[in-house]
């Protein structure tokens, strides 16, 4: 009775499985901040013309892997009930007083080869791609025009993920002996010479805290219960360096350009324009900021650059 | 290797493997579906049989069926109709050819006396005899002629000739005789009795003990002669679950086992249609079924079973005719089950109370297998209906889940591989090359200071640290791919393959010391 117990919730597990394998449903992100998108790191040192065509190439393979899955997916469903089929026919038999467990047997295998072919379907899925992704596209698609001719963009865009265990940046504890652990993921770097001779740098930094899951003992009961992790919030940051041309700009100070103001969703932390440079780092409390307001603030650092009369 | 074709070779190799395994269960013939079933023959009124029996007692070349309980000796016709009928107190019987007319005959032991019935007559052979409650009676063939050998239940034996003569007396324990049976030694016949106190002994026709053995309280104990080499086997089953199997020629254990419950009856029963084998089925109190092999020098288990209730009663009978008996088993609650040679059970119709014997033999023109419960005893024709060619069965399945594989194998061939998810696009002008070179030294450089800093954990450097270098001997090699020359600056750790840089001697990554 008990193995009969066990082997019907192993084939229950299978079927909502092979279920859900055939209707394509994805687990609903576990908690803020971890929304799970497609793990891409991109590495750039080309044309931006050729990144972008690069990008769109990549992504179309991607989709046409999941696509070409996507035709089979009740496969594994169908095979499932054919085995189901299989086992009824033993029952049959056994109703009128033969027993087989033949049948039953191919079912058993039919459902090893379901599985497995679940298991390839889901190993050919693949989550949807950040925003970010199509967001390096418009800041490179924007900026193309301001490089310098027959010069590249440099750097990368990782979407790996925010809160890998690689991108801890530092661990810091509470009162309680409760860890928490404060991630930085660069998930953009961009440097690039432009047409004016500015070399401009752009890192796009998430700060992510997290609480990791303890031990506490309960008050009522006494008893040892495991807390979950805890996101604690993420906040975006930017650092911009501009290298200045000094033949063709100088460094003026700007009134709406200023330490403490707030250009779209960034905040002006620092501003350092010493050593014909601009150092900005601009903090943002938004969890994600799109590309327009990089852009924007990009556009904004510029009005600190006065052009030099011929 | 072509990454469609792994999948068509991989799903080749389990189709075959598939179907030399369903070829096996095919060819090997013991895949079946197969059913047993009775029809009854007929019933007649007889309570809690101690003793039945299928045999001949008139001499007409037709059976009839004998049987007997506390009280009444009774015989009836293959139809069922009463031929004989005799009551008696306290009785015990066996059945032998007393008067050697080649026809057997009811020997009845009650209290005190014994009497012989003959075609249904009864002759009182002698009375008044020393002996106690009627427990076991036998007749047995010694060389120097035929005894009678009654035993009750106090363990005391008394042996008399067929003239009533009291030969011998002997006395082998306090309690029940619970076994009495005839044991060769040497081809000649001897008396092997065994009490409940634990005596086994083997004793000769004028009451010498030849040998002895004590052991826990026996309940069952049956002496034959399983490799016919003239010297009997002497198998006893204990009140513990001991079940041993002795040398009737001088007692010597040939194998014994502890089946963990009373042992309620052994029988004999020619599983496995091998005669250069004998194979013994053993009932338990609890209802546990075992079946052993002897093989003339010992014994192994084969299979083993269960049924509910106290097994009382196993039988043999070669249902399906395939040279191989089934053991027929009754239980203290009533079911009746057949035991195929590979231990398969299968049930016949339920008795509505115990099952007290079972035997099997041909009544009239058709071999029956006759059951006796506490109420009354019953003939049943026992069928066995299969279903033609289902042996081929795994077959068709093998065929079936070759194909599904084939067919997967095909899908998933056909579903192009997922790209990588590091993509790098890379100019390969020499001055690009150089500016991303620069640029991963920056990065390097920025790692570094964020590392002293403390603002990067030790693990994330690492981590970072690995992923620039290697994207920095990726540039190394695209500017060697390119023509161009490049002064190498990284090199791989022997050990774990992580990048390093030049004139390191200790991997950040692993610990190797790299001495080159």
């Amino acid at each position: 009775m008990f193995v009969f117990c066990g082997i019907a919730v192993v084939v229950v597990i299978l079927f909502f499985y092979l279920l859900n394998t055939a209707r394509k449903k994805t687990p609903a992100p576990t908690r803020a901040g971890k929304k799970d998108y497609t793990p891409v790191y991109i590495s750039i040192a080309d044309k931006p013309d050729s990144i972008m065509r690069g990008m769109d190439e990549f992504k179309s393979k991607v989709e046409k892997t999941e696509t070409a899955g996507d035709k089979w997916r009740w496969i594994p469903m169908i095979i499932f009930f054919v085995g189901v089929g299989l086992v009824l026919i033993d029952v049959l038999l056994l109703v009128f007083g033969y027993f087989s467990l033949v049948f039953s047997g191919g079912a058993f295998l039919l459902w090893i080869a379901s599985f497995i072919m679940a298991r390839s379907l889901r190993k050919s899925d693949s989550h949807d791609f950040s925003p970010r992704y199509k967001g390096l596209k418009e800041i490179l698609h924007t900026l193309r025009d301001d490089l310098k001719p027959d010069s590249t963009f440099l750097g990368h865009l990782d979407l790996t993920g925010a809160m890998l265990p690689t991108k801890v940046a530092r661990e810091t504890k509470d009162a309680q002996d409760r860890t928490t652990q404060h991630f930085a993921d660069q998930w953009l770097s961009l440097k690039a010479k432009l047409y004016d001779g500015n070399v401009l740098r752009v890192n796009a930094i998430q700060k992510t805290k997290n609480r990791k899951s303890y031990w506490k003992r309960s008050r009522i009961s006494g008893k040892m219960k495991s807390k979950p992790e805890k996101f604690k919030g993420a906040e975006q940051e930017l650092k911009v360096r501009i290298v200045v041309n000094p033949q063709a700009y100088k460094i003026v100070p700007n009134p709406t350009f200023r330490q403490g103001q707030n250009i779209g969703k960034y905040t002006i932390a620092e501003l350092n324009t010493e050593g014909g440079m601009i150092n900005i780092v601009a903090k943002s409390p938004f969890e994600e900021v799109e590309q327009d307001h990089i852009l924007n603030f990009l556009k904004s650092a510029y009005s600190l650059l006065q052009r030099k009369t011929a | 290797m072509n990454r469609k074709v792994i999948p068509f070779i991989i799903a080749f190799v389990l189709s075959c493997l598939v179907m030399v395994v369903s070829g096996v269960f095919a060819f090997s013939g013991i895949v079946t579906a197969q059913k047993f079933g009775s029809n009854t023959a007929w019933t007649q009124p007889y309570s809690t049989a101690e003793s039945m029996k299928v045999i001949d007692l008139t001499g007409d070349g037709q059976n009839e069926l004998f049987i007997q309980n506390i009280n009444n000796v009774t015989a009836f016709d293959g139809s069922g109709n009463i031929l004989w009928s005799h009551n008696y107190n306290q009785l015990k019987t066996t059945l032998g050819d007393f008067n050697g007319d080649g026809i057997e005959d009811v020997i009845v032991f009650y209290s005190g006396g014994v009497d012989v019935i003959i075609n249904g007559q009864i002759r009182t052979l002698v009375t008044g005899l020393p002996i106690g409650t009627p427990s076991r009676v036998a007749l047995i063939r010694f060389a120097s002629g035929p005894q009678i050998i009654l035993g009750d239940m106090s363990s005391g034996l008394l042996a008399i000739d067929l003239n009533g003569q009291i030969l011998w007396s002997d006395d082998i324990g306090n309690q029940e005789i619970r076994g009495m049976d005839d044991a060769r030694i040497g081809g000649q016949i001897h008396l092997a009795v065994a009490s409940y106190d634990g005596g086994v002994y083997v004793i000769d026709s004028n009451g010498q003990t030849l040998w002895s053995n004590g052991s826990s309280q026996l309940r069952r104990m049956r002496a034959f002669d399983l490799n016919a080499d003239g010297n009997s086997e002497v198998i006893t089953g204990s009140e513990y679950g001991d079940f041993y199997i002795y040398s009737a020629k001088d007692g010597s254990v040939i194998f014994n086992k502890s089946l963990g419950q009373a042992v309620s009856e052994v029988r004999e029963v020619e599983l496995d249609g091998d005669p250069s084998s004998r194979e013994i089925v053993v009932g338990g109190k609890d209802g546990g079924v075992w079946a052993f092999s002897y093989d003339g020098t010992t014994a192994r288990q084969i299979w083993s079973g269960s049924l509910s209730d106290k097994v009382t009663e196993i039988s043999g009978l070669d249902i399906d005719e395939d040279g191989k008996q089934e053991a027929v088993i009754g239980d203290d609650a009533g079911v009746i089950a057949v035991f195929t040679a590979d231990g398969t059970r299968n049930n016949l119709p339920t008795h509505s109370t115990g099952i007290t014997r079972v035997d099997i033999g041909k009544l009239g023109n058709e071999r029956y297998v006759v059951v006796a419960d506490y109420n009354e005893v019953q003939t049943q024709k026992v069928t066995l209906s299969a279903i033609p060619g289902f042996t081929y069965t795994p077959l068709i399945v093998g065929i079936l889940v070759s194909a599904v594989i084939l067919v997967i194998a095909g899908i998933l061939s056909s579903i192009p591989p997922k790209p990588e998810m590091k993509v790098s696009f890379q100019d390969k002008s020499k001055e690009s090359l150089d500016a991303q070179r620069r640029m991963l030294k920056e990065h390097i450089a920025d790692v570094e200071r964020l590392r002293k800093s403390g603002e990067m954990a030790g693990d994330a450097y690492l981590a970072r640290l690995k992923r620039l270098r290697g994207d920095l001997a990726e540039n190394e090699a695209a500017f060697k791919a390119a023509g161009y020359n490049i002064k190498a600056e990284t090199f791989n750790c022997p050990n774990c393959g992580g990048t390093l840089e030049l004139g390191m001697d200790k991997c950040e990554y692993c610990g190797q010391v790299i001495l080159a």
